[in-house]
This record gives C-alpha cells, sequence and structure tokens, in this order.
C-alpha cells in the first residue's frame, strides 16, 4: 500500500465512524431488539417481567381489525391527499408561470405554511373547521352544507379533513418542484402543438404531464413513504384513541397507543415491524414501476 | 381590456384568492393572540376588542414558556451543528476517499433510508429508558444528529468537486483534515445550508419525540407545550394558548422571510443536482 491510499483508508473509516456508531446503536440494535420484544408479552414499566409468547404478537397483529382498519385510514387518507395536491399544486404552478410580476411574493406566502410546525397548525385549524367555525357557517351560507357538524366524531370525514388539511401545508413544496420543471420545458414543443391545432387541454394532456412525469414520479414516492407514518395529524385531531369510529387511527398513532398508553410493548413492537414490512413491499413494488417507466422512456 | 389582459387579471385573482385561503389562519391566530381570554370565547373570529399581551405575559410566567423555548433553541441549534458537521464528514468520506468497504457502507446509507425509524419507537424507548436518557436533552439530540438522506444529498454536492483542487491541497503537504477543513468543507456551504434548515425545521417541529422522552416540564419544548396546554386544560387559559401559538410560529417566520431563496431550495431539493 502507497502511503497516500493507507492515510486514506485510515481517513475513510474515521470520517465513516460517526454512521457506522448511528447505525449499529440507533438503528441495528433497536432492530434486533423490537423483533426479540415482538415475541413477548411486556410492559414499558415492567420490562423485566418479560414473557415469551412466540408468534402470538404476530398472529394477533395480522388479525387485529383496528389495525388494518388503520392502514385503510392511510391509504384513504393518501388518495385523496394526492389527488388534491397534485390538482392544486400543478394548478398553481401553470398560474405562476404566466405570471412576470410579483409571483416572488406569492411564491414566499404559500411557503408560509409548510414552515410552520404541524402543531400549531392543527391547533388553529380545529378553531377554523369546527362545528362554529367560519368554514363550516361560510359552506352553509353558499349552500353546500345543510348544517355545520362536528366531522371530528364522523365516520367517514376524519381522513379528507386531514387530506385538506395537508393540502393546505404541503402544495407549496410541490408547486414548486412543478413550477421547476414546467420552466425546462421547451417553449417551440408548445408552439408545434399549437400550429398542429392542439388546443389548451390537448398541450397540457399530450405535452405538459408527459414532460412533467420524472417530477410526478418523484413527488408520489415522497407522498407514499410519508403518507404511511402519519402521526401527529391524528394525535392532535383525534386523541391517541383515533376518534370514535377509529376514523381517524392510523398505523403509527396505533403503535404509539399500544405500547404507551396500554403498556404492551411486546404488541406495539410487532405493529411497528408488520409496517415496516408493508413500506419495504410499497417501496419496492413502486420502485419496480418506476424503472420500467425509465426502461420505457 | 383584450382577451390575453383578461385573462391576466383572471391568473391574478385566482392567486390572490389562494393567498387569502394561505395566511388567514395564521392572521387569525396573531389576531386572538392580542385579545382577552373572554374575548377570544365571545368573538373568536372578529378583530379584538381591546388590544392586549396579557396572553402573551400570561403564557411566558404561568407556563413558562420562556424556558421552553430556551429548551426548543438549545436542542434544534445542536442537532443543527451536529447534522452539518457529522453528515459532511461521512459524506466527504463516501466522496472523495478511497477505501475497502466504502461501496457496501454506502448501500447500507441508501438501504437504511427504507427504514421508518419512527417504528423503532418500542426499544429505542427501552433502550434510552435503561441507559437513563430519558428527560435529558441528549435524548432528543442525538439519536438526530445524523441522517441518511442528508448524508445522500451532501455526498451527490462533493461528488461535483474537482479532485484536482483536493490533490493540489495534499501535494502541499496538507492532511485529509486539513483538505476536508479548508478546502471541501467551504465548497459545500450551499448544500450545508440546506442541510441546516431541514435539520433545524425537524428538531423544532419535532413533536413525537419530546412527548416520548421529555417528562419533565422544566424540559419541555415549545411544541410539547403547545400540545399540553391544549390536552391539559381544555377551554381554559385560551388567551395563552393563542399566544404560545404566535410565539412558537414568529420567529422562525422572521428567519424564513430573510433567507426565503434557502428555505425553498432545502424543502424542494431544487438546485441539488
Amino acid at each position: 500500500m502507497t502511503p497516500l491510499k493507507k492515510r486514506q483508508t485510515v481517513t475513510g473509516y474515521l470520517f465513516s465512524l460517526p454512521w457506522i456508531a448511528y447505525f449499529l446503536v440507533f438503528m441495528l440494535y433497536p432492530l434486533i431488539l423490537a423483533f426479540k420484544i415482538s415475541f413477548q408479552k411486556v410492559s414499558v414499566t415492567q420490562p423485566h417481567k418479560a414473557e415469551f409468547v412466540g408468534f402470538g404478537n404476530w398472529v394477533k397483529v395480522a388479525a387485529d381489525p383496528v389495525f388494518w382498519k388503520s392502514v385503510f385510514n392511510v391509504i384513504y387518507n393518501q388518495s385523496i391527499f394526492i389527488s388534491l395536491l397534485f390538482v392544486i399544486s400543478l394548478g398553481l404552478a401553470l398560474l405562476l408561470k404566466e405570471v412576470t410580476k410579483g409571483g416572488a411574493i406569492f411564491r414566499t406566502l404559500y411557503f408560509l405554511p409548510v414552515i410552520t410546525s404541524v402543531t400549531v397548525a392543527i391547533a388553529v385549524f380545529i378553531v377554523l373547521l369546527g362545528v362554529n367555525g367560519p368554514v363550516q357557517q361560510l359552506l352553509v351560507s353558499i349552500g353546500i352544507l345543510d348544517k355545520p357538524t362536528d366531522w371530528m366524531i364522523t365516520k367517514w370525514w376524519a381522513m379528507p379533513i386531514v387530506a385538506i388539511f395537508n393540502s393546505w401545508k404541503w402544495f407549496a413544496i410541490q408547486m414548486i418542484i412543478f413550477l421547476g420543471g414546467l420552466m425546462t420545458i421547451n417553449p417551440e414543443i408548445y408552439e408545434a402543438a399549437e400550429i398542429d391545432g392542439a388546443g389548451w387541454w390537448q398541450r397540457f394532456w399530450n405535452v405538459t404531464i408527459p414532460q412533467l412525469k420524472p417530477q410526478i414520479v418523484f413527488v408520489s414516492t415522497m407522498n407514499i413513504i410519508n403518507g404511511m407514518q402519519m402521526f401527529t395529524e391524528s394525535l392532535m385531531f383525534f386523541g391517541s384513541s383515533g376518534g370514535p369510529y377509529k376514523a381517524g387511527m392510523t398505523p403509527v398513532l396505533y403503535l404509539y397507543k399500544t405500547g404507551f398508553n396500554d403498556m404492551d410493548m411486546g404488541y406495539a413492537s410487532s405493529i411497528g415491524l408488520f409496517l415496516m414490512l408493508i413500506i419495504v413491499v410499497l417501496t419496492t413494488v413502486q420502485w419496480k414501476i418506476m424503472n420500467r417507466n425509465e426502461t420505457k422512456a | 381590456m383584450t382577451r390575453k389582459q383578461k385573462s391576466k387579471v383572471l391568473v391574478y385573482l385566482v392567486l390572490a384568492l389562494c393567498s387569502i385561503v394561505v395566511a388567514y389562519p395564521f392572521v387569525f391566530m396573531l389576531l386572538n393572540s392580542f385579545k382577552t381570554g373572554q374575548d377570544i370565547i365571545n368573538s373568536p373570529y372578529g378583530l379584538p376588542h381591546v388590544w392586549t399581551v396579557q396572553g402573551y405575559v400570561k403564557v411566558i410566567q404561568e407556563l413558562n414558556l420562556g424556558v421552553m423555548f430556551k429548551n426548543s433553541i438549545i436542542i434544534a441549534l445542536s442537532v443543527t451543528g451536529l447534522n452539518v458537521g457529522l453528515n459532511a464528514m461521512v459524506a466527504y468520506a463516501m466522496s472523495k476517499l478511497e477505501f475497502p468497504g466504502r461501496g457496501l457502507l454506502f448501500s447500507v446509507i441508501v438501504g437504511s433510508m427504507m427504514v421508518p425509524v419512527v417504528l423503532l419507537m418500542i426499544p429505542t424507548y427501552s433502550m434510552y429508558y435503561n441507559w437513563g436518557w430519558i428527560n435529558n436533552f441528549i435524548v432528543v439530540i442525538l439519536p438526530a444528529g445524523l441522517s441518511a438522506y442528508n448524508i445522500f444529498l451532501v455526498r451527490q454536492f462533493m461528488i461535483t468537486i474537482p479532485n484536482e483542487l483536493l490533490e493540489a491541497s495534499r501535494l502541499d503537504g496538507s492532511g485529509e483534515f486539513r483538505t476536508f477543513w479548508s478546502i471541501v468543507l467551504p465548497l459545500s456551504m450551499p448544500v450545508l445550508s440546506t442541510v441546516a434548515i431541514l435539520a433545524f425545521m425537524g428538531s423544532w417541529n419535532d413533536l413525537i419525540n419530546p412527548l416520548l422522552y421529555l417528562e419533565d416540564r422544566s424540559k419541555f419544548t415549545l411544541q410539547l407545550g403547545i400540545y399540553s396546554i391544549r390536552t391539559e386544560i381544555p377551554g381554559q387559559n385560551v388567551d395563552q394558548l393563542w399566544a404560545g401559538l404566535a410565539i412558537t410560529t414568529v420567529p422562525v417566520a422572521i428567519v424564513f422571510f430573510f433567507l426565503q431563496r434557502y428555505f425553498v431550495r432545502a424543502f424542494t431539493g431544487i438546485g441539488l443536482k
């Protein structure tokens, strides 16, 4: 080995040391511990009284209606959120592209919800969207709603409302990503389409959407991974029980409630590992689809 | 007016309407924070009948929001410092140092992004409990001090730094650490500012970790304070709640207005490729 190579090897390991330590202590070891705990019946306060229960917890998760309800809830939430976010952010990006003066002011303003904490924003939204809140009053006065409802305790409205809230909170990020994508589209493609007699809708459908494909794939990947881990929104809106019909329950909230309210760590660990499995499968499937699209394009 | 002018007016109208939807909750929050408790309950949606800073005074004196603010600052700044320093170190090793096992190590970093750390909160809780980390700031600082995503971001950036610069420095007799410190770090400032913003915002806005690990009121962060004001005393102390919400939001918003270019770049990942 040359001295330079030797020196690089030593510094290489030295500089990687923080990650190696972090990975071993905060990821690998807890992961092994989670596996161990998931085969036990053990309480947070009495860890020494652990009792081996075999696959008991795993079988229980697979058959637990609340767990599957919580998985359904995040999928329900994400379907609405992703569609809504797509329409809002692409719509505003298209408008902002047309604007020459004042665009920066709008962009700055639209970014405010992104930097606000979820905790604070939800505290405000609970009042604004409440039974006596201005939003429901407005909807009643223009005839969209018959009468104000306490949607937090309804069977189906919990997740759509959270999706609307999250769209308000996060649309700016996706809008800027789309705007960046729109700016790179060659205007000649639009001109050619216009000469061919394509109307606005046809140009949008046949030029804009295909050209934005990389951005669309990117944001949908981000949305799915984040969406499966939704926690703070549900805890703030519905409390750790997830509301009367479990309409606001999410897998991570269920894990939190099981482990720290019901003190059943073994079962909570199984929920966590089960959910991780679902996320890994989903991400792999998505990568497969993405790669297929890339080879096509 | 021509058709083009008309459509331009329409565009501005829609953008302005959306601005109202975006800004209204903030205006609503600020107005309520200057009302008396009675005023908030009786007329939450109007202007304050009497402008008062009573809510601010009470929330700082009675609920110790000042201490929570200080805690949040200490934690968020520590997390930011660790993230900038440590992620840059690892990213440097991953991009500019040749050593056996580097490829494997990098695949572990990328692969670990798929493991949602939040799902490991049961085993980590019992770990920290056994180590006596509960109620210690270290529990919300150290585990947040590194991130695979940030290492990846910084590595992608450092790859673009020309090797000739590093070789020139090495020929001058500088050690690897000196090369890293005086050449690579200054050149990586754009991506490190992104890491700093993401780390600071993530820590400042975090609820789940303080909620799990910081039980002592004197250790509360702002987010945890807001959460507990809301759950412990519903209906009461509304003036303190609204003042607390404003105190949590306004400083970050002010920093954002000054550094908005960096914020937008940090959150959208634009300009990093």
